[in-house]
């Protein structure tokens, strides 16, 4: 064989890429969102309640975001 | 509110479920069914932990690391859940009573109507505005 097909030659499932990319976007979101939540609560502890719910929209966005990309196993065959 | 999110989220499940299983029913039989239900279980129970966890947490609210206990039970939740997830999918994913396609239709049909319940909630639910700031003198 051609040396050079042989240097790019991958095995198994692509799709197994996807997981891994499915997991960054998450994962900069969720950091984000707490982090800028400790933030704020850092700057005025009396909006913690307030910040706490707007928290929890933004995690629950991301989150979607991550439960979908991995469900896509689902339907991705080889 | 995180209770009505909860209360609300299971209302959406069942509904899911029943329509899903129907279509599930029909398209592939007991499979399709079957398919249906564990995915919008799946869906619903892994959307609603971010609600639990946060109910959870706020019972430590007042004590003297709130917030790092906060932070602690609601991230840790999630990654465990993502964890179990993971795995879930992995194993269910080859067996043989599984269909595939509903039941992936079914949790992104669980996961978008878990959306639109926390956003309807918190949009039409009072928010506190408390602060637990003391004045001299008091």
């Amino acid at each position: 064989m051609d040396a050079t097909t042989v240097l790019a030659e991958i095995n198994g499932n692509i799709a197994t890429v996807g997981y891994g990319l499915a997991a960054i976007g998450p994962a900069i979101g969720v950091g984000i969102v707490v982090g800028k939540t400790i933030e704020g609560v850092a700057r005025q502890p009396e909006l913690a309640g307030r910040l706490q719910v707007l928290m929890y929209i933004g995690i629950a966005f991301t989150e979607a975001l991550a439960f979908i990309g991995i469900a896509t196993y689902f339907i991705f065959t080889n | 509110m995180f209770v009505r999110i909860l209360k609300l989220g299971a209302i959406l499940a069942v509904a899911i479920a029943v329509i899903g299983g129907v279509v599930g029913f029909l398209v592939d039989g007991e499979r399709g069914l079957l398919s249906a239900l564990v995915g919008t279980a799946m869906a619903i129970l892994f959307t609603g932990l971010t609600a639990a966890s946060i109910l959870v947490a706020n019972r430590f609210s007042g004590t003297e690391f709130f917030t790092a206990i906060f932070f602690a039970v609601v991230m840790g939740a999630w990654i465990v859940k993502f964890a179990i997830f993971l795995v879930l999918v992995f194993l269910l994913r080859d067996a043989e009573w599984i269909n595939p396609t509903v039941m992936f239709i079914c949790i992104i049909a669980g996961v978008l109507g878990s959306l639109i319940v926390d956003v309807v909630v918190v949009a039409t639910s009072r928010m506190g505005y408390v602060s637990d700031v003391t004045l001299p003198g008091e």
